[in-house]
């Protein structure tokens, strides 16, 4: 391989502006993507997760199974295709009716996208939460619903929290594959720049460099979130 | 007295089991019933039932005299039927405290301050004030259970139910949490008791029920059970109990 270091970081200084530009896109795709889909994987794991009850009305029953299927058909399809063949599919399919244009389309399928893995992760999360957590929310009289904010989804949030992170550094760098619907973002950039510059290795070598920044400091951000959440947990050893 | 809850000819199983097989006995304000019976015997189903944690096939039961099925908000009846599992199911993300305080504030809607008075006050009565900022996880077996009833109490239920509140304990802590319960049943507080402690249901209840396979076999204060048992059953239990 031939690498040149010091035009690289020439390329570096040179297109800076450029390379942020690409940056902020990224980092703003992966943190709607990340947040949207968890939204969308708390309220689909939790339709998921919940087990027909004996004291059910049968249309409780019937709702349960008819949507626990369609999410099922979803999470098919969502994880069973490659994201860019998602992107193109979706905003070509739609847009005659939205009128959507290509980083629209893709803001919504990296959220889409990302639901469909959070819901399995939220939907084991709640699995791994003793059966007797809730029967003890239900001996105080709690709603189901309550039950879930104040006591389950905590617990199991917490559970699967290093899942649900790590769907954040996959999404730095999947968010590349959006640059087929014309989202700008490093990805996108670092092409524009090679193309007009010739100097592919050394090019793609500060985009790799500014990916790895990028993931380093998710995950940072992401332990110091799970450190702050073991200690609101009150696990701290008082035994001490 | 005042009957709290009856229940007539309740009918449970699991697929094709059949585990209780037609259960009938009331409760009366202030009452104390210990149950006991071989494993399996569907005390707990039994007690889970009560609590419409389990759904009965057949059969019925009356709180107040009111068919606790057709009642119009079943959260309101559970809240006043108080529940003591044998494992303490304390709410792991809480403290203490914050564990006494979720049913009274989110259910009963008490102001927070007056909830805490309360909360503190129960974790008084059970030895474990000093306690309240603690997580779940850093107690003893003992220590959580009386955390739990103290949970319970704080809803102010008219009748407590308790799963082997004991069973998941190590011996020497048996005795701070039957030494609790022997304080509430003193203090008139209305309680169904499943336990393995033969102790207890002898010294602390009103009425003894021995269930064996889904039935009650023989009911009746805790003299005429322990002292003159009709059933060979019941004897042969009592006997391979007390022989340990
Ligand atoms: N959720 C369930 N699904 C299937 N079978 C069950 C369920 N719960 C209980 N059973 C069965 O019902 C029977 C009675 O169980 P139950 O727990 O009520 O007995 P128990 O008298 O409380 O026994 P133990 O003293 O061991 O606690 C057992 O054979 C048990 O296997
Ligand atoms: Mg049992």
């Amino acid at each position: 391989m031939n690498l040149d270091l010091i035009k690289a970081w020439e390329i570096l200084i040179t297109n800076f502006p450029i390379f942020l530009n690409g940056i902020v896109n990224t980092v703003l795709y992966a943190l709607v993507g990340t947040i949207v889909g968890l939204l969308i994987g708390l309220v689909f794991g939790v339709i998921k997760a919940s087990a027909i009850s004996p004291f059910d009305s049968k249309g409780v029953k019937i709702l349960k199974k008819v949507s626990q299927f369609l999410i099922g058909l979803y999470i098919w399809f969502f994880r069973g295709t490659p994201m860019m063949v998602q992107a193109l599919f979706l905003y070509y399919g739609l847009s005659p009716i939205i009128g959507w244009d290509g980083p629209m389309a893709g803001l919504f399928v990296i959220s889409i996208n990302t639901g469909a893995y959070m819901v399995e992760i939220i939907r084991s999360g709640l699995s791994s939460i003793d059966k007797g957590q809730n029967e003890a929310c239900m001996a105080l009289g709690l709603s189901r619903f309550q039950s879930l904010i104040y006591v389950i989804l905590p617990q199991a949030i917490k559970n699967s929290f290093p899942s649900l992170g790590n769907q954040l550094i996959v999404n730095i760098k999947d968010s590349s594959m959006l640059s087929v619907v014309w989202v700008v973002d490093l990805f996108f950039q670092t092409g524009a720049i090679a193309n007009t510059n010739y100097r592919y290795v050394e090019t793609y070598f500060v985009s790799a460099l500014f990916y790895l920044a990028l993931t380093t400091i998710a995950t940072f951000f992401l332990n110091a979130m799970e450190k702050k959440l073991d200690i609101k947990d009150g696990s701290k050893d008082y035994c001490a | 007295m005042e009957k709290i809850l009856e229940i007539k000819n309740v009918e449970k199983g699991f697929g094709s089991q059949k585990v209780l097989k037609g259960i009938s006995f009331e409760v009366l304000k202030g009452q104390v019933i210990s149950i006991i019976g071989p494993s399996g015997s569907g005390k707990s189903t039994l007690l889970r039932s009560i609590n419409m944690l389990e759904k009965i096939d057949h059969g019925n039961i009356y709180y107040h005299g009111n068919n606790i099925y057709e009642l119009p908000d079943i959260n309101k009846y559970r809240l006043k039927v108080g529940m003591v599992f044998q494992n303490f199911n304390l709410f792991n993300n809480m403290s203490v405290l914050d564990n006494c305080l979720l049913g009274m504030t989110k259910v009963l809607k008490i102001d927070k301050e007056k909830a805490k008075e309360t909360a503190l006050k129960r974790l008084d009565d059970v030895g474990m004030q000093s306690f309240k900022d603690r997580a779940p996880q850093t107690l003893s077996g003992g220590q959580k259970q009386r955390v739990a009833i103290a949970r319970a109490l704080c809803m102010e239920p008219e009748v407590l139910l308790f799963d082997e509140p004991t069973s998941a304990l190590d011996p020497e802590m048996v005795g701070e949490v039957l030494g609790i319960m022997k304080k509430l049943a003193k203090e008139k507080m209305t309680m169904i008791v499943v336990t393995h402690e033969m102790g207890f249901a002898k010294d602390a209840s009103d009425e003894v029920i021995f269930m064996d396979d889904g039935v009650i076999l023989e009911k009746g204060g805790p003299q005429k059970i322990f002292n003159e048992p009709e059933k060979e059953r019941t004897k042969l239990f009592l006997k391979r109990y007390l022989s340990n």
